[in-house]
C-alpha cells in the first residue's frame, strides 16, 4: 500500500506544485487540507504517514494544527513537516515547540522536498 | 540534511527532479492565474505566486497611464503605498524597456537597483493585454535565504506577464 501524505496549504497554487511534484517523483498517495482545521480532520480520518502543512493560514496556523495534532493519539507519531517563508531561528523553535519534526522554506525545493519526505518515509 | 549528490547517478537524478519542480511551479502559476475567477482574485493569485513560488512577500501592480509616461500605483502587498504612489518613466531607464514588453531582472551580483527607489527591486515584469504593456508588476525584496531570481522564476515571470491580464481589469488606462 502505498504511503500517504497529507499537504495542508490555503494556496492552491502550493498545493497544485507540491501534488504535481510527489505525483511524479514518488510513490506517495496525496491528499490535501485547505487550512489547520481542516488538516485536524482530514488527518484524523485519513491516517497519513506525514504531514506537509504551511504556517501561515486563515482559521487556524500551522503551528497550533501541530499542536493540536499531537493531542490526538492517532498523531501523536506521524511526522509533521512545516512550510515555512522564514528559516530564523526563533521562527523555526516556535515550529519545533509546537511539536513538528521538521521544516522547510518557502520557496520549496523539489529536491530537497522529495528528499526530506523519502527520510522520513522511504523510498 | 545534506543535498548534495555523491555519483553522477544522483545527479541526474537530481537534475531530473529540479525539472518536475521547475515544471510544476510553471504550471501551478499558469492554472492558478487562468483559472481566477475575477479581478480580486487574479491579484491574489499575483501575491501566492510571488510568495510561494518566486519567494517575495512584497509585490505591487503599477498600470501605465494613457500618455504612457508615468505608472500609478494600482494594488499592492506588503509594502508601504505611500513611498510608491507614482512612477515616471522619464526617471527610470529600466521602465521604458518593460512597457516595451520584456521583463527586467536584477541581477545576482548587482548593486544597481532596477528603480529610483530605498527598497531593492528584484523584477519588474509587464502585464500584456492584446500584446502591448498595461501594467506592471514590481517585485521588491527577496526572502532573506532566497539568493536571487532564478531561471524558474524567470519562466514563472513570463507567465505572469502573459496570464495576469485580469488581475487589471478594465483595461483604461488613467
Amino acid at each position: 500500500m502505498p504511503k500517504k501524505v497529507l499537504l495542508v496549504d490555503d494556496s492552491t497554487t502550493t498545493l497544485m506544485m507540491e501534488e504535481m511534484i510527489l505525483k511524479q517523483r514518488t510513490a506517495y498517495e496525496c491528499v490535501t487540507a485547505k487550512d489547520g482545521l481542516d488538516a485536524i480532520s482530514r488527518a484524523v480520518v485519513e491516517a497519513p504517514d506525514l504531514v506537509l502543512m504551511d504556517v501561515v493560514m486563515p482559521r487556524m496556523n500551522g503551528f497550533e494544527a501541530c499542536k493540536r495534532m499531537r493531542l490526538e493519539g492517532s498523531l501523536r507519531d506521524t511526522p509533521i513537516i512545516l512550510v515555512t517563508t522564514r528559516g530564523e531561528e526563533e521562527y523555526v523553535e516556535a515550529g519545533f515547540q509546537s511539536g513538528c519534526n521538521d521544516y522547510i522554506t518557502k520557496p520549496i525545493d523539489s529536491f530537497e522536498l522529495v528528499t526530506l519526505l523519502h527520510s522520513y518515509l522511504g523510498e | 540534511m545534506s543535498n548534495i549528490p555523491d555519483s553522477p547517478a544522483e545527479l541526474e537524478s537530481q537534475g531530473a527532479i529540479q525539472d518536475i519542480g521547475s515544471q510544476a511551479k510553471v504550471y501551478a502559476a499558469r492554472i492558478r492565474l487562468q483559472n481566477a475567477i475575477d479581478q480580486a482574485d487574479a491579484l491574489d493569485a499575483i501575491r501566492e505566486i510571488a510568495a510561494n513560488l518566486i519567494g517575495t512577500e512584497e509585490v505591487a501592480v503599477f498600470k501605465v497611464d494613457k500618455k504612457r509616461s508615468e505608472l500609478w500605483l494600482y494594488w499592492s502587498f506588503g509594502v508601504d503605498p505611500n513611498k510608491h504612489s507614482v512612477l515616471e518613466v522619464s526617471r527610470e531607464s529600466k521602465l521604458k524597456q518593460v512597457l516595451g514588453g520584456k521583463p527586467v531582472y536584477r541581477l545576482r551580483l548587482s548593486n544597481e537597483n532596477l528603480l529610483s527607489t530605498d527598497d531593492p527591486v528584484s523584477a519588474l515584469v509587464p502585464i500584456l493585454v492584446d500584446g502591448s504593456a498595461c501594467a506592471v508588476i514590481v517585485l521588491f525584496r527577496l526572502f532573506p535565504h532566497k539568493p536571487g531570481i532564478e531561471p524558474v522564476d524567470r519562466e514563472i515571470c513570463e507567465v505572469l506577464s502573459n496570464c495576469a491580464g485580469r488581475a487589471i481589469e478594465p483595461y483604461h488606462s488613467r
